[in-house]
């Protein structure tokens, strides 16, 4: 798995999982990091095609998610930009949130933990971690 | 090119129970096949699992014994041929030319092809066009063969082997030739590889053979979201 910058984006594309998700998941965790502003125009679909390596049919399916989605929209002529709504990136962002979570809350039940100990254990590191 | 070729089909290839023996060996075996236009194919598959054979069916350079095939919406014939680039294995240029030459040569001679388009593809490639294809390196040579190919304005185009006993930095030029090429304009392209490593983004769809059937075929990240990677599943696939 190899880095590969864009302009100030940066990927990491593995090829055991499908690419065109891989693609759409780092867009919205930059936007949610604030790594790309609202509103912020993103690389064409050839620009970034041959920057990752990638074919452009990958691309564009990963763009069609992001405005399914409502992460981005496009602007006829003059190209994809990130939503300028805020509500719509704090919707992404809680979303996020409930699927971490989601897996942080399976791998613990897989070691055998429940929901009173887990809690226990995050007040624990949390405190911790201010020590 | 014409346009009307283009929208008349919505498969590039299609192959229905086509069979081919030559001698003893069965190259193909019932193989029936559906590969979407406007999209990189990956042929792949060990050494003698039918992938040149199915090329060569595909440009009327030999007959299936049984079976029906069709490219472009068309029976294979040299008319349909002017439509694809076509690179057979191991191909080689004449020694005494220089990349200059070869591109004269190809603009008379290769239906579509632009001068233009090879000129910028040999600054991207890095291949000097005063340089004698006599003196140039197994991966300068492969690096002219797809410049020639790449450079034509066809709808489909068949590169058989690009990839094997290259150095990497000619593999890696040739997958970003490819991507730019792509990203130009609407192309199908069919590359058959026994091996995958840097290749494997190059694929919007994969098919898999071994001793000419048909193991699989399918979106390639559709594949992955099921088996993990392309790489992985030959492994897996042919031990």
């Amino acid at each position: 798995m190899e880095e590969r910058r864009v302009g100030s984006l940066r990927f990491r594309i593995d090829f055991s999982q499908p690419i065109y998700e891989q693609i759409v998941q780092q867009f919205q965790s930059s936007v949610v990091k604030g790594e790309i502003e609202r509103g912020a125009k993103i690389p064409s679909v050839r620009e970034l095609a041959q920057a990752l390596h990638v074919t452009p049919n990958t691309v564009m399916h990963a763009y069609q998610e992001m405005e399914r989605s409502g992460l981005t929209e496009t602007r006829r002529g003059q190209g994809t930009f990130i939503t300028s709504s805020q509500e719509q990136i704090e919707q992404l962002r809680s979303k996020l949130a409930a699927v971490a979570v989601r897996e942080f809350l399976q791998k613990m039940n897989d070691l055998g933990y429940s929901g009173q100990e887990i809690f226990r254990l995050i007040q624990d590191e949390e405190r911790d971690e201010s020590l | 090119m014409t346009p009307a070729l283009h929208h008349e089909t919505t498969f590039a290839v299609e192959c229905r129970q086509v069979s081919k023996r030559y001698g003893q060996s069965q190259a193909l075996h019932n193989l029936s096949l559906s590969l979407p236009q406007g999209c990189s194919i990956g042929i792949l598959g060990p050494n003698g699992s039918g992938k040149s054979t199915l090329f060569r069916l595909l440009m009327g350079l030999t007959q299936p014994d049984s079976g029906h095939l069709a490219v472009l919406g068309r029976k294979p014939s040299w008319q349909t041929n002017r439509h694809i680039a076509y690179l057979p294995d191991r191909a080689r240029w004449y020694g005494g030319d220089t990349v200059r030459d070869a591109f004269r040569y190809a603009e008379r001679l290769l239906p579509g092809f632009s001068r233009d388009v090879a000129l910028n593809l040999a600054d991207i490639m890095e291949i000097p066009l005063g340089m004698k294809v006599a003196g140039m390196s197994r991966g300068q040579e492969a690096r002219l063969m797809i410049m020639v190919c790449v450079a034509r304005d066809v709808p489909l185009m068949i590169l058989d082997e690009p990839f094997s006993g290259i150095d990497l930095l000619s593999r890696e030029r040739i997958i970003e030739c490819l991507i730019h090429q792509m990203s130009r304009r609407e192309v199908t392209m069919l590359v058959s590889t026994h091996e995958l490593h840097e290749a494997e983004p190059l694929f919007d769809h994969a098919v898999f053979l071994n001793r000419g059937e048909l193991l699989l075929s399918g979106n390639a990240d559709d594949l992955r979201a099921q088996h993990g990677s392309l790489e992985r599943m030959m492994r897996s696939l042919y031990t």
